[in-house]
């Protein structure tokens, strides 16, 4: 009996200091928020976690492009960790600070593509298809 | 499909020919192995020639049996591979994909010596999987089957993935293998089985092992016909070495048969008129194609049908052929807000989808599809039972003049009112659809790896002029080649793989190449680095070798990209994170570099491109080298997925 009184006490004690160090994490990162380099993102998305097999390299031309990117990097980071669409994995290793450094860098990729009219090549495969089908 | 061949003329020429060579080696000898020194080939026995070694008394021993004379030692006039050259020659191949083998050595020396080393000519291949990948590809783009040679057991393992394609894309493919019959020596016992067809059965449309050379005949014959026959496929005959070694007995009592190719199924009137009704009936008709039209006569009539009804085809995705020009109004499944009351599934092994689509709104759905002609086999390739209204076990194409009169037929003015009406909603949806496609292609133009709107867009710009033939599958550009090239002609597009295993690509585009060859087209390949890998290096070889014009561009994304993902979403249901699933993955540390593989083959070869603004003047250099009759690479570091 005194034995288990005493490791209820020490049980007591340990969920405690959790408990006061989460709020103390919480706190701090209330306080300062990750800082994210676009520098040290680049890699984490293109090699470390593989962003790029769906996403491919440029986030834009993929299977879901992920510019402009409308998330603010605190719900991109909550949103990646717990993804729940059934084909974008949740990441929960992820750390706060390599998900801000992956939204810092996808944030420097061009939002927008050149215009059409910019691009000669495709508007000119358009003019033809234009052509086909009216044929 | 079938080449017809002409009966009377065949018949007769290929016997006078055969017959000719008989009569010459019976008036040399009442036997017809010559024993005595005569050919510069005797000049030293096989066993004194260096390179060969002697056997030993120890060897001597192991065997009981005692040695038949060697094969190299005899002369023989009249060997039974030239009767069955004589008979291959009446099936009107061109050419037969050979990587030799002491199992059909005998038939190899006949193909050369006594055949001319024409029709077939024979295409040297340093794979066995290749060369039925390139009979494969070949078969696709010319309409008619190519041979393919293999040694025992070894060859045929190794052609077999080749084979399985072949049968999942129903596809014609004439193959042989060598049976080393009684194995003396160790190294033919493995390449020898008492059933050599079981290793392939499960997915060959028929195999056969003759016994004599009339059985022979008769069995290449069968195996020409059924193959070609709807649903086609690959065949096989396994052919014993000493059938091929040994002198015919008596050549005046061998024939060679006439081909009588059997018409092909076409479906019932009864029902052929009911499916007309159903679709002249329909509001909202679509017609949805898989592997339909291999002819310009297909192709025309599905043209026909579809703008008569004034209904969207669309012909779907992997696995499907071209069938339907890419941009006709009428492409596609008539967007978003069309809703089909009646489908039409022509060649679709796999109606269940269509039939779910309508079964809510009360709508029918009708199939032509030569499937119900199959027979059961172990691969599961086949489709599910699908509760359509109107299933008829016939060839799609085959049926289409009939369906089409019928549809004449019952049409009325209203129904051609209400087409009319239904045409210009769907040309509607089609601009709509082609606008936003073209949209989509712009993000990521500059990107460096270079994006798969932008390879296709690019080489689109080169070739607007030429006669080209897209002679690989799709399934790794996505649709991209469908809406940034015109396909408006049945061989523009060769169709993927069939059974969906990488390897296939590059060899059977050589094959494809081969074929579009004698009509002087443009053909172009765009193959996966995965794919290259496989077999496709030494595929290479071959079209340097036979000097077979082809562009062959390495959509090089440095990994089998698709299975990081699915490794990826697998570690995150398990909670095991994802920083290590491009362990088993990915092609580099170090990149193989292709241009420099493909210069080791002899080909012109450029890469790797990654920057966009150079795929342009590369392409312009490599087609330059194609159109003059070359095969050229182009190693282009690319995006793994287009957008969608």
């Amino acid at each position: 009996m005194k034995q288990r009184g005493l490791a209820a006490a020490l049980t007591s004690v340990v969920l405690a200091s959790v408990v006061l160090a989460a709020a103390s994490l919480s706190a701090q990162q209330q306080v300062q928020p990750v800082v994210g380099d676009a520098a040290r993102g680049k890699p984490l998305f293109s090699d470390t976690f593989n962003c790029y097999a769906c996403h491919n390299f440029d986030a834009q031309s993929g299977e879901r492009r992920l510019v402009p990117l409308n998330y603010t990097q605190e719900g991109f980071i909550t949103f990646v960790q717990n993804s729940p669409l059934p084909n974008m994995p949740a990441f929960p290793d992820a750390s706060p600070q390599q998900l801000a450094d992956i939204y810092a860098y996808i944030r420097t990729i061009p939002a927008d593509a050149p215009a059409l009219r910019d691009v000669p090549l495709l508007s000119d495969v358009l003019q033809r298809k234009n052509r086909a089908v009216a044929e | 499909m079938a080449k017809r061949v002409d009966s009377a003329s065949t018949g007769s020429v290929d016997r006078r020919e055969f017959l000719k060579g008989a009569a010459a080696g019976a008036a040399g000898a009442a036997g017809a192995i010559v024993t005595g020194p005569a050919p510069a080939q005797q000049a030293a026995p096989a066993n004194q020639r260096p390179g060969v070694t002697r056997p030993t008394e120890a060897d001597a021993r192991a065997d009981f049996v005692p040695p038949e004379p060697r094969a190299d030692a005899r002369f023989i006039r009249n060997p039974g591979s030239d009767y069955m050259v004589d008979v291959l020659k009446a099936l009107d191949f061109d050419y037969v994909a050979v990587n030799p083998g002491s199992a059909f050595e005998g038939l190899h020396e006949s193909l050369i010596n006594h055949g001319g080393n024409r029709k077939p000519e024979i295409l040297t291949v340093l794979h066995e999987e290749a060369g039925a990948a390139m009979a494969h590809g070949y078969a696709k783009a010319a309409g008619k089957p190519m041979m393919t040679l293999m040694h025992g057991t070894v060859g045929l393992l190794h052609a077999g993935m080749g084979l399985f394609h072949a049968w999942c894309d129903r596809v014609p493919v004439f193959a042989i293998v060598g049976q080393p019959r009684n194995p003396t020596s160790v190294i033919n016992r493995p390449h020898s089985a008492q059933d050599m067809g079981s290793i392939v059965r499960d997915f060959m449309k028929m195999d056969d092992e003759p016994t004599n050379l009339d059985v022979f005949a008769n069995i290449a014959m069968r195996a020409y016909t059924i193959g070609l026959t709807p649903p086609r496929g690959p065949t096989l005959l396994v052919i014993d070495s000493e059938l091929q070694e040994a002198p015919i007995p008596d050549p005046s009592k061998l024939t060679i048969p006439r081909l009588s190719m059997p018409s092909i199924p076409q479906g019932d009137s009864g029902a052929v008129k009911e499916a007309a009704r159903l679709l002249v009936s329909a509001e909202r008709p679509l017609i949805r194609t898989g592997k339909l039209a291999r002819t310009s006569a297909g192709w025309d009539r599905l043209v026909e049908l579809a703008e008569l009804l004034q209904a969207p085809v669309d012909v779907g995705g992997y696995g499907s052929w071209q069938d339907f020009p890419s941009w006709h109004a009428l492409y596609g499944s008539g967007g978003a807000d069309y809703r089909p009351d009646v489908i039409l599934g022509l060649e679709i092994n796999d109606m269940t989808p269509s039939v779910r689509a309508v079964r809510a709104t009360g709508g029918k759905t009708i199939s032509i599809c030569s499937e119900y002609l199959s027979q059961g086999h172990n691969i599961h390739d086949f489709g599910n039972y699908s509760e359509v209204d109107v299933a008829i076990a016939a060839d799609g194409e085959v049926t289409l003049p009939s369906l089409i009169e019928e549809v004449r037929k019952q049409s009325t003015g209203n129904a051609q009112r209400l087409r009319t009406a239904r045409g210009a909603q769907v040309a509607a949806a089609h601009k709509s659809i082609r606008e936003s496609e073209i949209d989509a292609a712009r993000y990521g133009w500059n990107s460096s790896p270079v994006s798969v709107p932008r390879l296709v867009a690019e080489l689109g710009r080169q070739i607007q002029n030429d006669d080209w033939a897209i002679v690989s599958g799709h399934q790794f550009t996505g649709q991209w080649q469908r809406r940034l090239l015109n396909h408006d002609k049945f061989y523009r597009y060769n169709g993927d793989s069939g059974g969906f295993g990488i390897g296939y690509d590059t060899p059977a585009s050589v094959g494809g190449a081969l074929a579009h060859r004698e009509h002087g087209r443009l053909p172009i390949a765009i193959v996966g680095d995965g794919d290259f890998n496989f077999v496709g290096a030494g595929a290479l070889w071959t079209a340097a070798h036979h000097k077979i014009p082809l562009l062959l561009i390495v959509h090089n994304n440095r990994a089998y990209h698709a299975e990081v993902m699915l490794v990826q979403r697998t570690a995150a249901r398990r909670g095991r994170g994802n920083d290590k699933v491009d362990i088993g993955n990915v092609i580099r540390d170090p990149a193989p570099d292709y241009a420099k593989i493909a210069e080791g083959y002899g080909i012109y070869s450029e890469g790797p491109i990654a920057d966009p603004t150079a795929l342009g003047p590369a392409l312009e250099r490599a087609l330059a080298r194609v159109r003059a009759g070359e095969p050229a690479l182009l190693d282009v570091i690319s995006q793994p997925r287009g957008p969608t």
